[in-house]
């Protein structure tokens, strides 16, 4: 093994990876060749053109990309847009269900408020809560999966008889469960499907990284001293990172429909304007039966986009990412 | 009702639209799964009308498939068919306290007395006439000659005696109503036409016994009335207008007419209630012809519903108060306290301010969309004796600046935007609210806004059971509500220190915890005054005027029922009271024991539905179209790649 590692130089990486591509710095720069940190930066500033270069060919993930900038830029100015008070029902503007006019593009709610400005308040959280519940998930399963996968043996099997014990129930009946138990609020959603659905997670981190440890420089690095947390933080993060990035990607739209699931069953925060939280308002209200389509297809057709963008740039972050297939340059 | 539509028993249980919108989404779920589960809630969603109604028919398709048929299809026999969403507690009348459950008792059993259906007077029903003596103490009733239990025994003053006797005797036969018999000293029947009932005080509510009477030859076999629901053994023997033939849990519950009924037999020969847990899909069903009636409509149903040609809404006063509650300090009989309601709600200040600031003209308005009449006392103005408006100096009416000007009084500072106490504990309260019911989330909308300008916060808990915090005490403010009955006795004793509960671990009948010695005083004599209806009338307004000062209980609303039946199954049916009254959950069977079929079904119409069909399809087809296009792109890297 020891000879063959001096052949696996850290170049047929992933880009960005830290640690283990120091030694080849030097030779990839000619330019700068003082300040290894000015080198490392350089090096870094490279691979994130390259990987843009890649992302760039990848023309769905373009379109999902720029649609969600659209989208959150249209959250975080929600404000500006409509005006702080969009959610007010004491100062609604229009009458109860009314249909769309050129007052309001999309009709009116039970209330008498705007769906559309609803819509863009509804953003806010849709995007929040899969944002924060993603990140959860993914760094519950980052953490279980690194450490069965780093440590092996009788922690490695109960670790991931835990995770194949959450695995086997479905994902949503564990949110509702969750949901149900606790009071209801926005972070109790977001807990919920944090905790449910983080296995798929720690099951590819744990396999990637015992691919990663299983290559020549890592056992270079235990030769040479390196203790676990070393090994870990220092290499074997840094090469299940991009993984779990695409991963998050995509753990964030299905948050996002976890979300809206969950505000759909009733399970939401009462008191604040989500996409879900429509869908049930205007189930609650009768739209769907007494024909008031336009309270009802909105907050649907912006669940459906907003998840179909997370997946679309999921995707393609997973293909320029993950050498196996093929596409790193 | 004739099964005509091809949604009515469709082949697989699952309701998807359209074979090509399923193929569509099956390669959308290929490509992009997430973006596609995603679509299919837009889908499930949009295409409404036809899914849950097609999911519901196909699941009582599998018991028979006899009940879903109408009048036209099979000829004479005349079936009515009515959408009900609330389970069914116990269909034994000792058990049963749901309004579901009560309604299709009174079906199934005749009581002594009866409301009458245009005035919600007490008439005689089993009981011709009755007469107190011994100073209110003694009422002896006369049974009707010639009555007769749906197997063809007679129906006698034993009957009576034993239903009577075990209520008073046995735990679990006072379930339901043994409030009614606590203050019974001895029932007997000395001849099979003579029950009399010996009282220990003078009771008001003998003149409205409306309690059902059932058969002792098979009843008296029970075991463990506690246990037994009456739901087993088909017909069940009744002395109503309907006999229950088949019962099977949030499904269905039919009945068929009583021929024996002294009253006469209905018109119908029979009556369905068919379980639709969602209201939509009961109103798709209404639209389609497969039910007649459907109760508890939305404002939106109701607007969408009264163009229809077919269908007559009935916009009727309601029975029901809907109020806040406030919690008084939740506490046992032994005035042990429990539970944690917010101290700054014993001052009445703080309770005055919170009222003053809401504005229950809104309420009406905007959440019940006029359907319904603004809160002023506590018994609906539909019992027009009773009813009780407060004062013009004793109103807590909408006055925001009043509202704020009290809570500064009551030593409440506005500090940053929240309003706090001397203790330094902020005004946050908590209000339970009824998951089930969309009425008590859009209101708390509103008071969320009202208080929240007040500095007065308020956390929404919106549960399917409020019941367990409730009992327990752990609730600030809730919202509460209950179907008043002609004779508003039981309504009233909920709010007595009698009914508080023993122990924190029992469940009591009280409401809200409250107990006021000069309520209780003036409940004790109004249940006294059983000769003299209009001074009885009178106590009970003073009653309520005790219990709006208190400020523990204040009312919003009376919100109407709003229902809508088919009008060419259902020639006439009556609403109770006459003029503007209610069909679903009368106080009594009148709706269904005198409702009149219609000569002839016409054809099924579902216009309106067809536009949400439409639409939805429309959002199917652009999210679908949408998605082929980035799967056909995605798949042309996939291939540049390779």
């Amino acid at each position: 093994m020891s000879t063959e590692a001096l052949g696996e130089e850290p170049g047929a990486e992933p880009p960005d990876t830290g640690a283990p591509a120091k030694s080849a710095a030097p030779a990839d720069s000619a330019d700068s060749a003082a300040d290894p940190g000015a080198l490392a930066w350089a090096r870094r500033r490279r691979s994130a053109a390259r990987f843009w270069r890649a992302y760039r060919g990848q023309r769905a993930g373009l379109v999902g990309l720029v649609a969600l900038a659209v989208i959150a830029f249209t959250a975080l100015a929600a404000p500006l847009l409509v005006g702080s008070d969009a959610d007010s029902v004491t100062d609604a503007p229009g009458t109860a269900l009314e249909n769309p006019s050129t007052e309001f593009p999309l009709g009116t709610d039970q209330f008498g408020r705007s769906v559309l400005d609803l819509l863009v308040y509804g953003a806010r959280i849709s995007l929040t809560v899969g944002l924060l519940a993603a990140a959860l998930t993914v760094g519950i399963g980052t953490l279980v999966g690194m450490l069965a996968g780093h440590y092996g043996g009788w922690l490695s099997g109960v670790l991931m008889r835990v995770t194949d014990f959450f695995l086997v129930m479905p994902t949503l009946v564990l949110a509702i469960v969750l949901a149900t138990v606790m009071s209801r609020s926005v972070t109790t959603v977001i807990i919920a499907i944090g905790v449910a659905a983080w296995p798929k997670t720690a099951r590819l981190v744990r396999a990637q990284t015992l691919a990663i440890e299983a290559r020549p420089y890592v056992e270079r690095a235990r030769a040479l001293g390196g203790g676990h947390t070393h090994v870990m933080r220092r290499h074997v993060l840094p090469n299940v990172l991009p993984l779990v990035l695409a991963q998050t990607t995509l753990v964030i739209s299905e948050a996002i429909l976890t979300e809206a699931t969950l505000a759909f069953l009733g399970l939401g925060d009462p008191q604040v304007v989500s996409w879900g939280g429509m869908l049930q308002d205007a189930r609650e209200a009768g739209a769907i039966s007494s024909g008031h389509w336009s309270f009802l297809v909105p907050p649907g057709i912006a669940i459906a986009v907003v998840a179909l963008c997370f997946t679309l740039a999921g995707r393609a972050l997973e293909s320029v990412l993950n050498p196996k297939l093929g596409v790193a340059k | 009702m004739q099964p005509t539509d091809e949604n009515a028993f469709p082949p697989g249980p699952s309701p998807r639209p359209t074979p090509a919108a399923a193929r569509h989404r099956r390669r959308l779920r290929h490509a992009l799964c997430a973006g596609a589960a995603a679509l299919a809630l837009v889908g499930a969603a949009a295409v409404g009308p036809a899914g849950p109604a097609a999911a519901t028919s196909a699941q009582d398709s599998g018991d028979g498939g006899d009940d879903g048929g109408g009048d036209g299809g099979d000829g004479d026999r005349t079936v009515l068919t009515a959408a009900v969403a609330q389970s069914v507690d116990s269909l034994s009348p000792f058990l049963a306290v749901t309004l579901v459950a009560t309604t299709l008792n009174r079906l199934m059993y005749d009581s002594l007395v009866n409301y009458d259906v245009k005035t919600q007077e007490p008439i005689p029903g089993l009981a011709e006439k009755w007469e107190p003596s011994d100073a209110g103490r003694t009422w002896t009733y006369t049974i009707r000659d010639g009555v007769e239990w749906s197997d063809g025994r007679p129906l006698t003053a034993e009957d009576a005696r034993w239903t009577f006797h075990t209520m008073m005797t046995d735990d679990a036969a006072g379930t339901a109503n043994g409030s009614y018999v606590t203050n019974f000293e001895k029932v007997s029947a000395p001849d099979p036409r003579t029950l009399v009932v010996e009282l220990k005080e003078p009771q008001a509510t003998m003149n409205s016994m409306d309690l059902p009477i059932v058969p002792k030859h098979v009843w008296k076999d029970v075991d463990n009335l506690g246990k037994f629901n009456n739901d087993a053994d088909f017909p069940v023997v009744g002395s109503g207008p309907y006999v229950l033939t088949d019962f099977k849990t949030d499904s269905y519950v039919t009945f068929e007419r009583n021929e024996n009924f002294w009253r006469g037999a209905p018109k119908f020969d029979e009556v369905t209630f068919k379980y639709y847990k969602e209201t939509d899909a009961a109103v798709a069903a209404l639209r389609k012809g497969e039910v007649s009636f459907v109760p508890d409509l939305t404002p939106a149903h109701a607007a969408s519903l009264a163009d229809h040609p077919d269908i007559k809404v009935n916009d009727g006063q309601g029975r029901r108060f809907w109020a806040i509650a406030v919690n008084p300090g939740a506490r046992d009989v032994e005035g042990r306290t429990f539970g944690d309601g917010h101290p700054a709600l014993l001052d009445p200040k703080v309770r005055k301010a919170l009222f003053h600031a809401v504005d229950r003209d809104v309420i009406v308005n905007k959440v019940l969309q006029g359907h319904g009449v603004v809160g002023a006392g506590y018994i609906p103005p539909r019992f027009a004796d009773y009813h009780w408006k407060p004062s013009a100096d004793q109103e807590v009416g909408y006055d925001p600046q009043e509202a704020a000007r009290l809570l500064d009084e009551a030593g409440y500072e506005l500090k940053d935007g929240k309003r706090v106490g001397k203790d330094g504990r902020p005004l946050d309260f908590r209000m339970l609210c009824h998951a089930t019911d969309p009425k008590d989330k859009a209101a708390g909308k509103y008071l969320e806004e009202w208080w929240g300008a007040l500095g007065i916060g308020l956390d929404l808990q919106c549960l399917d059971n409020v019941g367990d915090p409730w009992v327990a005490g752990e609730y600030d403010l809730a919202f509460d509500g209950w179907s008043v009955n002609p004779d508003p006795d039981f309504v009233l004793a909920i709010h007595t220190c009698a009914a508080l509960p023993e122990s924190e671990d029992v469940v009591g009948q009280t409401d809200n915890f409250i107990c006021d010695k000069e309520f209780d005083r003036l409940y004790a004599e109004q249940l006294a005054t059983y000769d003299d209806p209009a001074k009885r009338a009178e106590t009970v307004q003073e009653m309520q005027s005790v219990l709006y000062d208190t400020g523990y209980m204040n009312v919003l609303a009376y919100p109407n029922s709003v229902e809508a039946y088919r009008t060419d199954h259902i020639k006439s049916i009556t609403a109770m009271p006459a003029g503007n009254g209610n069909i679903w959950g009368q106080d009594g069977s009148w709706s269904w024991a005198t409702a009149v079929p219609a000569a002839a079904a016409s054809e099924d119409d579902d216009g309106s539905a067809l536009g949400v069909v439409l639409g939805g399809g429309a959002a199917v087809v652009i999210v679908a179209a949408a998605s082929v296009v980035f799967t056909l792109r995605r798949r042309a890297t996939a291939e540049d790649r390779e």
